[in-house]
């Protein structure tokens, strides 16, 4: 048996979990109704109604898919460590770095559905209000996706060491800073910040700047998005996953289950 | 006899607390399991025999020594190939089904779709849950869950089947289920390394026994060669006797028990039993039953302990 049917079998498993989830559904009720109200709060503002309609719609999308990719994500690996199911699985002729593939393939699986249902959600509400689809709107889409491939990732490293609350803490705290990472630089570039600059500097270049993912502005405003600036952008994002990937499995290959 | 398991200096030290404080559970392990027996690994709670089990089955990583399965380094996931491993307080996915969980199961050791649409059935039979293959296993009973974690190890038909408390938790009828099971699986040529501190379940089954105190193997071999075949003392059971004879009587034995209108008194030597029974006789008591005791590998246990103790 290859290594790529071990994955997808791990991947299917941790898939079928997360769709049994009720979290899942509850978050995703939730992502429904904040995206319907969208109707209601264009009717404050005259004018306004496509910008509001693709903000809140954008922004929810990419605001729940982080949340589930982040409480989902890692307790489905914890779970399967605390639960002692992995036992089971480990003891069978498969590798550590395919249970983690697995699982990461599994989350990204759930997560692309989880999308899928919340963009249909979107286009419902562009569709009944008969508001123009733009196609910056769907690289919006796609470049969210790969943001949460990376905040999956973020969870998945930290999980593969430490405890839920703390991979939670830890990947919330890097979701944050990875918005902030340009003000963060522009700061360290101040005339009176030279000491800190070099600090900045490392932040900037290390810790993943999901701000370069974020064309959600642009795309709402109907702006044109160059196909080069979404390509960087994936790409950074697929890179920046992979050398995740490989750390969280070299901490989880040195792990022992007591 | 070719070796399935072998292990050599076995040791693993664990760094806990916030100062990582050494602890040594396993100090130095070696181990010879031979393809078709059945393998006892006894011991107290917290000896190292679930850390052994999984140094074998790679789930903790060795501090030093080796050990192979099949020949294999344990340290090479291809080792486990031929291993059913069932882990101790099995828990499994919840939200799975008993087929499901068994197809999930036969899926990662890589078994075809005809293969597991003809094994599942069969093991779930084999293991008494065939009733229940549709239920989820979050609404198993923990026999039941026991069972079906029995089932996942015997799914891939392996050569070799390492058992961690496979009879705890379950009622008498279940223990013996579990107990013709692993006989008949003996039977069926497989090799079965299984731990229990149901003591009397191991001395029913096993064919060699290695008992571990303190992570050190302390006593190991075949389980008639550990026991013998000598007489340690007997039980003598009589009744309608006279108060100066149970004095005498209880003044020889080890132990005596009033049990209603019965008297039980436990001899050291076989000879004092046999002595005592002349006299229940010469007096005009009732002998009921005289049973001689053999040494049982809870004796043997419990005797290794004390010496470990006073050293």
């Amino acid at each position: 048996m290859s290594a790529l049917a071990r994955i997808a079998v791990v991947a299917e498993n941790t898939a079928r979990e997360a769709v049994r989830d009720k979290l899942l559904y509850n978050l995703l009720l939730f992502a429904g109704l904040m995206i319907a109200s969208s109707v209601l709060l264009a009717q404050l503002q005259v004018g306004y109604d496509e910008r509001i309609y693709n903000d809140v719609g954008l922004a929810t999308i990419a605001f729940f898919g982080v949340l589930i990719a982040i409480f989902v994500g890692i307790n489905l690996v914890y779970r399967e460590i605390s639960l002692k199911t992995v036992y089971a699985m480990l003891a069978k002729p498969v590798h550590r770095w395919e249970f983690m593939l697995g699982k990461y393939f599994g989350l990204l699986g759930m997560l692309a559905v989880e999308v899928a249902v919340m963009s249909g959600f979107f286009l419902a509400v562009l569709w009944f209000k008969s508001a123009p689809i733009y196609t910056g709107m769907l690289w919006a889409v796609g470049l969210i996706y790969l943001e949460l491939a990376l905040v999956t990732a973020i969870a998945l490293f930290f999980s593969s060491f430490s405890t839920p609350y703390l991979s939670a803490m830890f990947t919330v705290a890097l979701w944050i800073t990875g918005h902030l990472l340009a003000d963060v630089r522009a700061f360290g570039q101040g005339p009176d910040a030279e000491m800190v600059r070099p600090v900045t500097e490392f932040l900037y270049w290390a810790l993943p700047n999901l701000d370069r993912l974020d064309i959600k502005g642009d795309a709402a405003s109907g702006l044109p998005i160059e196909a080069a600036r979404v390509g960087w952008s994936a790409l950074y994002a697929v890179l920046y996953s992979g050398v995740l990937l490989v750390l969280a499995t070299v901490l989880f290959r040195r792990r022992d289950f007591r | 006899m070719s070796n399935v398991i072998e292990a050599r200096g076995l040791r693993k030290v664990f760094r806990t607390g916030f100062f990582m404080r050494a602890v040594e559970a396993v100090k130095g392990v070696d181990l010879d399991v031979a393809k078709g027996e059945i393998f006892g690994f006894i011991g107290p709670n917290g000896a190292g025999k679930t850390t052994t089990i999984k140094m074998l089955t790679g789930l903790i990583h060795p501090s030093a020594g080796s050990a192979t399965i099949h020949g294999i380094p344990v340290t090479d996931p291809r080792s486990r190939q031929g291993l059913g491993f069932m882990p101790e307080g099995t828990y499994f996915h919840e939200y799975l089904t008993g087929v499901e969980f068994l197809n999930f199961h036969g899926r990662l050791l890589g078994l075809p779709k005809e293969v597991r649409r003809q094994r599942i059935p069969e093991v779930l039979e084999l293991v008494g849950i065939a009733h229940a293959a549709d239920q989820r296993l979050g609404r198993y009973s923990k026999g039941m869950r026991q069972r079906v974690g029995l089932a996942q190890a015997l799914i891939g038909d392996p050569e070799l089947l390492i058992l961690d408390e496979p009879m705890s938790g379950l009622d008498p009828v279940g223990r013996k289920d579990v107990r013709d099971m692993i006989l008949s699986l003996r039977e069926a040529g497989k090799t079965i390394f299984v731990t229990s501190h149901i003591l009397a379940d191991a001395e029913m089954i096993c064919d060699q026994v290695a008992i571990i105190l303190g992570g050190r193997i302390v006593h190991h071999g075949y389980l008639d060669d550990l026991l013998g075949e000598e007489v340690e003392g007997a039980e003598l059971v009589v009744e309608s006797i006279q108060p100066e004879l149970f004095d005498e009587l209880a003044a020889r034995a080890r132990r005596s028990v009033p049990q209603g209108g019965r008297f039980l008194f436990d001899f050291a030597e076989a000879a004092d039993a046999e002595k005592a029974l002349d006299l229940v006789r010469e007096r005009g008591g009732r002998v009921r039953s005289l049973t001689p005791k053999r040494r049982s590998l809870e004796d043997l246990m419990v005797s290794k302990m004390e010496k470990e103790a006073e050293q």
